[in-house]
């Protein structure tokens, strides 16, 4: 074994499995995290208003999260099972299929199950962080605004979302940063394939890492921790500046 | 006094005589437990020769999958060590398998100057251990053995394979061959016999595909595809069966072969699953009735024979223009730092052929590579086992490159569910499953 220098990094400007991971990876974080963004502030304005039996909801609305991300991939990777799968069986008993769909095993289909995977693992994260933001908005702004005749979204677009702003922002940031570095529920359900279809750039990592081609794999990961960094510089300059 | 004297001699000689009987006592203890073992062996006289010999010590490393295993392992050696007659004994020291971190601690153990005379072994780590020269070649034991016909000359040629060269450095011990699963019943059904040619498995895979229920949509499929790691070894099949070979997959042989594979897929004779099928999914579609054919070995027999009874069978990968089927490995080797080759070899050849091949490949449930433990009744009453037996002769191993593990858990699997997902034609993927495994 020799120093090859700067080689692992020409070969990774070379390797088309590197460019379809980073493809991946990119539609991965947009798709994955802004669903969890989305679907987690729904939830966190509906366990925000009072009614009967909403500490028991927001309890079990946690279970997601706090469920091991390997633990949720075999249990999604069954769900979606193209044989015996729960989710098939649904849709064969609503009528809304003919013949059971592998969900895993096709290409059309296969990237957007772990997708939905993973925003359903990722929701109540958000919806936490946000319903904490929520919680400290003072609630004479919103009386004020009802003095002024403000609507609904009005309120929710010039109070809600304007308070919220540092929470969310550091919220996406942190989770941009998890969900590009995650493997389990990926190498859980899919190892990366069919045809490489599912293969993100840190699974893509971890499967060089795992024949023992570190070298390589150490220089993607160089390769992702500098793209996840220029997500988080911004972020870190404007808390310097605030400061 | 004289009275005296009287008493005391008497006494004497009583203690004398009730010392003599349980010195004798003592003795035909230890010989009647050797004895009676030895009788069975070398007639007796083993114990007489090796109080003349001076003893010789090897030290064997072996890992055992269960508590049950690791007993006979300690039966076997106790066994040895009590009538291989040349006093020989064999220190047994057992290390976990670990996910292969026993063939890391072999290495390390042997790279360091310590570690056993002689290891069980799999023949992936050959390159590793005849690149630093630690390995003994068995070519002289082997060729100057009495029993060396009683192991398939095709054997040696997988154990020099795996060295990269004309040497033999791996003693064959047991082994786990691929073999057809399929249901009689279903065969009957479909109105078909027993495959025995490539041809005619290609059409039991078609004809046993079926809509049992009339409301078009496959209930039983032909074969159960393994598209995802570890599929590589019933793939091999059909590359040989149409003449190729894992040296040149983008032959125009090896090609047919992964046609045919595309189109099982393509035409619906195999679950749509399939590209991304494992040992999980394809042992539990065969158990449901889901498919009527896999290509398994007997590490899944009992489970299936508790399925389906007597409904279920095998049959050798029927012969194309070549046959091919895989091969799983346990072996021995003797390591060039073994004092004592000889009785190295005696140990390694008395698990290869002896006593200790009917034991450990009984109680393990796995293939033997003696012919004459393989002609058993016990082997050969079971239909699962003499399917493995019948293939020993074309059993082979994937080529052992630096670059196999990767081709294995990433290239093959993308590949092959790129070309049956019609994302790439067949020739395609051959050209790059050459090219990354020769790479």
């Amino acid at each position: 074994m020799g120093f090859i220098g700067l080689g692992n990094y020409s070969e990774i400007i070379r390797d088309p499995l590197f460019w379809k991971a980073l493809r991946n990876t990119f539609l991965w974080v947009v798709f994955g995290v802004g669903f969890q963004f989305l679907f987690g502030f729904i939830l966190a304005l509906l366990l925000n208003q009072k009614f009967r039996g909403r500490g028991g909801i927001r309890a079990v609305s946690l279970i997601p999260w706090a469920t091991p991300g390997v633990l949720i991939g075999l249990m999604w990777k069954w769900i979606y099972d193209g044989n015996y799968g729960v989710l098939n069986d649904l849709l064969m008993k609503l009528h809304l299929i003919d013949a059971k769909i592998p969900f895993l095993s096709q290409l059309s289909t296969a990237f957007p199950s772990i997708i939905v995977t993973i925003v359903w693992q990722g929701i109540p994260f958000f919806a936490i962080m946000i319903m904490a933001g929520l919680q400290v908005i003072p609630h004479d702004m919103y009386e004020a605004a009802d003095i002024d005749g403000a609507n609904k979204l009005q309120k929710l677009f010039r109070i809600t979302i304007p308070s919220l702003k540092n929470v969310i922002l550091i919220t996406l940031m942190l989770r941009i940063i998890w969900v590009a570095n995650s493997v389990d529920i990926i190498y859980s359900m899919t190892g990366g394939g069919p045809s490489y279809s599912t293969q993100t750039l840190s699974v893509y990592i971890f499967n060089k890492a795992n024949v023992l081609d570190l070298g390589y794999s150490s220089a993607m990961a160089i390769v992702l921790m500098l793209l996840l960094a220029i997500v988080a510089i911004p972020y870190v300059k404007s808390t310097f500046k605030e400061e | 006094m004289k009275k005296f004297l009287i008493i005391l001699t008497v006494v004497m000689l009583c203690f004398g005589i009730a010392a003599c009987g349980s010195g004798s006592n003592s003795k035909s203890n230890t010989g009647s437990s050797s004895g009676s073992n030895n009788s069975s062996t070398s007639g007796g006289s083993g114990s007489n020769s090796s109080d003349a010999q001076e003893e010789v010590t090897i030290t064997y490393w072996y890992w055992a999958d269960n508590s049950e295993y690791s007993q006979v392992m300690q039966n076997i050696i106790k066994e040895f060590n009590e009538t291989n007659g040349k006093g020989i004994k064999v220190v047994g020291e057992e290390y976990p398998w670990n996910g292969g971190a026993y063939s890391e601690q072999l290495f390390t153990a042997k790279i360091s100057g310590g570690g056993p005379d002689v290891a069980a072994f799999k023949l992936t780590s050959t390159p590793l251990f005849t690149a630093n020269n630690l390995l003994a070649s068995l070519d002289d034991f082997v060729n100057n053995w009495e029993l060396k016909d009683d192991i398939d000359e095709n054997l040696y040629n997988v154990m020099r394979q795996a060295g990269g060269s004309d040497k033999m450095y791996v003693m064959p011990w047991n082994t786990q061959i691929l073999y057809v699963y399929y249901r009689p019943s279903i065969f009957e059904k479909a109105g078909i016999g027993v495959p025995t040619t490539y041809e005619e498995f290609l059409e039991a895979i078609e004809k046993t595909t079926m809509d049992t229920d009339g409301d078009g949509v496959t209930d039983i499929y032909g074969f159960g595809m393994r598209g995802s790691t570890g599929g590589q070894e019933p793939w091999g099949s059909f590359i040989h069966a149409r003449g190729g070979s894992f040296a040149e997959l983008d032959s125009e042989a090896s090609i047919q072969g992964m046609i045919d594979f595309v189109n099982i897929f393509k035409n619906g004779y195999a679950p749509p699953t399939a590209p991304t099928d494992g040992f999980n999914e394809i042992i539990a579609n065969f158990k449901s009735g889901r498919t009527a054919m896999t290509i398994h070995h007997t590490g899944s027999s009992k489970g299936m024979v508790e399925v389906f009874g007597d409904d279920v069978s095998a049959f050798p990968f029927p012969a194309g223009v070549g046959q091919w089927t895989s091969m799983g490995d346990t072996n021995n080797v003797i390591f060039e730092s073994a004092k004592n080759k000889e009785a190295a070899f005696e140990w390694v050849a008395y698990l290869a052929a002896g006593k200790g091949q009917e034991d450990w490949t009984i109680a393990t449930g796995n293939v033997p590579v003696s012919k004459r433990v393989q002609a058993m009744d016990h082997f050969q009453d079971n239909r699962f086992m003499k399917a493995s037996i019948d293939s020993m002769h074309y059993a082979g191993i994937l080529p052992i490159l630096s670059t196999t593990t990767e081709w294995i858990s990433s290239d093959w699997p993308n590949n092959i569910a790129a070309a049956l997902l019609g994302e790439k034609t067949p020739e395609e993927v051959m050209k790059t499953l050459q090219e990354r495994l020769y790479r």
